[in-house]
C-alpha cells in the first residue's frame, strides 16, 4: 500500500495531471475574476485548498476543483519525492538536480510569500507622522483603553471573525463582545428628519445619525467592501447596549470621500456637519474605564516614524503630464536614535526595518494647492521575507541547465574528436 | 563513482504529515486577537482636511458655470480637459518644445490673487512680492467686456533648471476665479503670448446655456440631483403623507428618500426626493440632466424650459413642474418622468417620478399630492 502511494506520488502522471489541472484552474479563476472580482476570485480559486462551484461566463455552475494551495502543495510533494526517490549524486547529473532544486525553491518561495507578505499602505498629509500602516482592504475591531499618559492599548479583533452569532472575550476585556449581526459590504445614507419614521438599528452612537443598509459585496477592482457590524457589549452583569461599528466611521479616507459628495451638493458647512457625526468616536464604560471603539482598516505598527514633510507631484514642463511623485518624509527611530531625511520616488523605495517602502499615490501639485487642500501622499508597505527566493530559484535553475548543456557538449565534442 | 539514496518507506509518512501539519500551521496565522500598545492619537485627524478650505471658501463644483466660448488660435491643440479645468490647449513646436493652457474657474477668491500668483512665482524661481507691488507687475487685459490681470513672469524652473515662462491671468467674474494660464519655455510663451491675448479677447460666457452634465470631477451619484439636508431643514422638520401602494427603500447615500411604485405585470416606477444647497445647479441644468442623461433626450435651451414646464401650487409657494418622456439611459426601455423642483429659501428640492410610462401615468396626480402635502 504504501510502496503503491510512493509510486504514485513519485510518478511523472501525476506531475503531468497536477499541471493540467493548474491550467484548467488558471483559466477558470482568470474568466471568474469577471463576475467575482479580482480579489474574490483569486482568494476562492487560488488560495483555498478546494474549489466548491465556480462561475463560468456568468454561469453558476456546481463544479468541484483542486485549488491553487492543493496542486501547488501536491506538485511540491511530487518533484519532492520524485527528486528524492531517483536521488543519484555524480558530476553528470549535478545540472539535472540543480535545475529540480531552483524549481523547488521557486515553489517553497511562493508559498512563502502567499503566507508571509503583507501589504499595507500608508497615507499621510503633509506635516504629519504615522508609525503605523493600513491595509487596502481589510479591517479590524479595535478596542482602545489608556494605558499610560501618553500610551493607548489595543485590542484588534480581525474584520474576518465578524461573523453573525460570533462572541469574542479576551483578558484584556472586562466585557464579551457579541456580534449580533456583521455584512462585509454596506452601504450609509444619512438620517434626515424626514425619514426617522424608520427606526435606526441602535438608539446608541452613530446609528442615530446614519442607517447602515447590507449591501451586495462588490466585484469591482476599484471599490473595495465597507462592512459594518451591530454589537452589544455585555459584562457578566448587565448589557452595555447595541452599537453600530462600520467601516464608513472608522476610516478618514472614506469620511472624507462622504464629505467631499455631500460638500457639492449640501455646501460644505453642512457636509463638515455630517463628516462630524460620522466620525465621532464611540465609546463604552467599563467600571471608570473607557474603551472606545471603531471598525477600522487593520494597522501594522512599526518601532519608528515616518514624517510626511513634502509631497511633489511635478509635471513635464508645458503640459499636465505628471513626470514625477516624490515623497519626502522624515524617518525617527527613538531605539536607534536615528532621525534622517529620505526621498522616496518611483524605482526608488525606502527599504527599513524590513519593509520597503514604495511611491504609491499623491494628491498634491498644483491643482491641489488651487484646492486650497493639504498636499498629501501614500506609501504602498510591502514586507516580504520570501522576495529574495525567486531570484535565487531562477539563478540555480539557469545554473542547473547551464551546467547540464555544458556537460552534454564537452561530452559530444570530446566523442566527436575521438 | 555515484552515491543512490533510496528513502526506506518508513520514513515517509513522517515526512509527509510533518509538512503538511508545517504547512497547515502557518496558513493559519493572522486572524488571532492582537493586543498592542502605541502613543496615543491626536484626534484631529478628521478636521485636517475640513479646515484646509480657506474661510469662506464657497463649495466646488457645486455652481453652474456659464459655458466658455472661444476662438481657437493657430497652431493650439485642444486637449482633454482634466481634473478641474474646464478647456485645455497645448502649443507644440517642431523642435519638440510644448507650451500648456489651461482654464480653471474656482469658487470666490480662490484664496486670493497674490497667493496664487505667487505660487506661479514659485514655478519659475521667482521670490513672492506683497500684494502692492504684485499690483505693479500686474498688465491690464479684457475677457468679455470686464478688466482681467496679466501676469507675465519669467524665470528658470526650478525643477529642471531650464528658462521658464508663466502668463497667468486672473479674473473675478459673478463670484468666480477664472483662471487663465499658459506655461512653458521661455522662448515658446514669449512667441505665443500675442496669439495668448488674442485667445483672452475671443472669450466669451454664455450664462443662459448652464451645463447639462455634472461638473468633472463630480462623484458617481445615483437617481437625480441628490443632497443632503442644510441645518434648516435640520431644524424645519419636514413631515409628508406616503400615499398607499409606495414602498420605501434605502435610498443611498445621497437621496433624502426613495419610494418604488409596482405597476401591472411587473412594470415599476420610482419616486426619488432629494435637496441641494442654493439653487442646486439651476433648473434649467437639472432638467437637462434628467432629459441628456436619463432619458436619452437632447438638451433644452432657456427658451424650452418656459415653454414646456408648468408652474403647480404648493404649501407656502410655487413649484416647477416638467413631464418627459423618452428612453431610460440604465434599461433600454420606454419611460416617462414628472419632475417637481420646489426652490426654498437657501435650497431647492427635487422630487422625481420616473419609471415605465404607464405606471407613471397612473400614479401622475397622486405624486403631485404627494409633493403638495409636504411640510418644510
Amino acid at each position: 500500500m504504501l510502496n503503491r502511494l510512493v509510486k504514485i506520488f513519485t510518478s511523472l502522471r501525476l506531475t503531468v495531471v497536477l499541471l493540467a489541472f493548474g491550467i484548467v484552474l488558471v483559466f477558470v479563476g482568470t474568466v471568474a475574476q469577471a463576475d467575482e472580482g479580482l480579489y474574490q476570485a483569486q482568494f476562492r480559486y487560488f488560495k483555498h485548498w478546494l474549489v466548491w462551484g465556480i462561475t463560468f461566463f456568468g454561469h453558476r455552475l456546481p463544479v468541484a476543483l483542486p485549488g491553487g494551495y492543493l496542486l501547488g502543495t501536491l506538485l511540491l510533494i511530487n518533484l519532492v519525492a520524485a527528486h528524492v526517490q531517483r536521488f543519484e549524486w555524480g558530476w553528470k547529473k549535478l545540472g539535472i538536480q540543480l535545475a529540480h532544486t531552483g524549481v523547488i525553491l521557486l515553489l517553497v518561495g511562493q508559498l512563502a510569500t502567499d503566507l508571509l507578505s503583507h501589504e499595507t499602505v500608508l497615507r499621510f498629509l503633509e506635516g504629519e507622522t504615522k508609525s503605523y500602516s493600513e491595509s487596502p482592504r481589510g479591517y479590524e475591531l479595535a478596542l482602545v483603553s489608556d494605558a499610560a499618559a501618553d500610551l493607548e492599548e489595543v485590542v484588534a479583533i480581525p474584520g474576518r471573525l465578524m461573523t453573525k452569532g460570533a462572541e469574542f472575550k479576551h483578558a484584556n476585556l472586562p466585557f464579551t463582545v457579541r456580534v449580533a449581526d456583521a455584512w462585509r459590504n454596506s452601504e450609509i445614507s444619512f438620517r434626515a428628519p424626514m425619514q426617522e419614521h424608520a427606526a435606526p438599528l441602535t438608539t446608541n452612537g452613530v446609528a442615530r445619525h446614519f442607517d447602515f443598509h447590507h449591501a451586495a459585496d462588490t466585484s469591482s477592482m476599484d471599490e473595495k467592501d465597507i462592512p459594518t457590524a451591530i454589537l452589544e457589549f455585555v459584562t457578566p452583569e448587565r448589557s452595555l447596549g447595541t452599537w453600530v461599528a462600520s467601516g464608513w466611521s472608522g476610516d478618514r479616507e472614506t469620511i472624507a470621500n462622504v464629505r467631499e459628495g455631500y460638500r457639492r451638493r449640501a455646501g460644505p458647512q453642512m457636509a463638515d456637519s455630517i463628516a462630524e457625526k460620522l466620525a465621532a468616536s464611540q465609546a463604552i464604560t467599563v467600571a471608570g474605564k473607557v474603551f472606545s471603539f471603531a471598525l477600522r482598516p487593520g494597522r501594522v505598527y512599526y518601532r519608528f516614524s515616518l514624517t510626511l514633510l513634502n509631497a511633489t507631484h511635478s509635471v513635464y514642463a508645458g503640459t499636465d503630464i505628471p513626470k514625477d511623485f516624490r515623497s519626502r518624509v522624515r524617518l525617527q527611530n527613538p531605539q536607534t536614535g536615528e532621525d534622517r531625511e529620505v526621498e522616496i520616488y518611483m524605482n526608488s523605495p525606502l527599504r527599513y526595518g524590513g519593509l520597503t517602502f514604495y511611491q504609491y499615490q499623491m494628491d498634491a501639485g498644483e491643482t491641489v494647492a488651487s484646492a486650497g487642500r493639504v498636499p498629501s501622499s501614500a506609501l504602498q508597505v510591502v514586507r516580504n521575507p520570501g522576495w529574495l527566493t525567486p531570484y535565487a530559484g531562477c539563478f540555480i535553475v539557469a545554473l542547473g541547465l547551464g551546467i547540464q548543456f555544458m556537460t552534454h557538449l564537452v561530452g559530444f565534442v570530446s566523442r566527436k574528436r575521438a | 563513482m555515484s552515491l543512490s539514496l533510496h528513502l526506506s518507506s518508513g520514513r515517509w509518512p513522517r515526512l509527509l504529515v510533518a509538512f503538511l501539519l508545517s504547512t497547515a500551521l502557518t496558513g493559519c496565522g493572522g486572524d488571532e486577537i492582537k493586543v498592542y500598545r502605541v502613543p496615543k492619537e491626536k484626534a484631529t485627524e478628521v478636521a485636517v482636511q475640513a479646515g484646509a478650505l480657506p474661510e469662506g471658501h464657497p463649495e466646488i463644483g457645486g455652481l453652474a458655470q456659464p459655458r466658455l466660448v472661444w476662438k481657437k488660435p493657430e497652431g493650439w491643440n485642444e486637449a482633454k480637459a482634466s481634473e478641474m479645468r474646464v478647456a485645455s490647449f497645448n502649443v507644440k513646436t517642431a523642435d519638440g518644445k510644448q507650451a500648456d493652457v489651461s482654464i480653471i474657474p474656482l469658487p470666490g477668491t480662490a484664496g486670493g490673487d497674490a497667493t496664487n500668483v505667487n505660487r506661479w512665482r514659485g514655478q519659475v524661481g521667482l521670490a513672492s512680492l506683497s500684494p502692492e507691488e504684485l499690483k505693479k507687475t500686474a498688465e491690464a487685459v479684457e475677457i468679455a467686456g470686464q478688466r482681467a490681470e496679466l501676469y507675465d513672469l519669467s524665470g528658470q524652473a526650478p525643477s529642471t533648471g531650464e528658462a521658464a515662462r508663466i502668463l497667468g491671468v486672473i479674473q473675478h467674474r459673478d463670484g468666480t476665479a477664472w483662471f487663465f494660464k499658459m506655461t512653458g519655455g521661455e522662448a515658446l510663451v514669449a512667441a505665443e503670448k500675442p496669439r495668448f491675448v488674442e485667445f483672452l479677447k475671443s472669450l466669451q460666457f454664455q450664462v443662459a446655456e448652464a451645463q447639462p452634465q455634472l461638473p468633472p470631477a463630480h462623484p458617481p451619484i445615483s437617481g437625480t440631483a441628490t443632497a443632503a439636508p442644510t441645518a434648516s431643514s435640520l431644524d424645519g422638520k419636514p413631515t409628508w403623507q406616503v400615499p398607499a401602494g409606495w414602498r420605501e427603500i434605502p435610498g443611498g447615500e445621497f437621496l433624502v428618500a426613495k419610494f418604488t411604485i409596482a405597476g401591472e405585470g411587473g412594470a415599476q416606477a420610482a419616486v426619488n426626493v432629494s435637496m441641494s444647497g442654493g439653487d442646486g445647479g439651476g433648473l434649467l441644468a437639472n432638467v437637462n440632466r434628467w432629459r441628456v442623461q436619463q432619458l436619452g433626450l437632447p438638451a433644452w435651451y432657456d427658451a424650452d424650459l418656459k415653454k414646456e414646464t408648468r408652474s403647480m401650487e404648493i404649501e407656502g409657494g410655487k413649484a416647477v413642474l416638467v413631464e418627459l418622456s423618452g428612453t431610460d439611459a440604465r434599461t433600454g426601455q420606454l419611460a416617462r418622468l414628472v419632475g417637481v423642483v420646489v426652490p426654498r429659501t437657501g435650497q431647492t428640492w427635487f422630487y422625481k417620478l420616473m419609471g415605465d410610462p404607464k405606471v407613471v401615468a397612473g400614479h401622475k396626480d397622486e405624486f403631485a399630492r404627494f409633493v403638495q402635502t409636504v411640510k418644510y
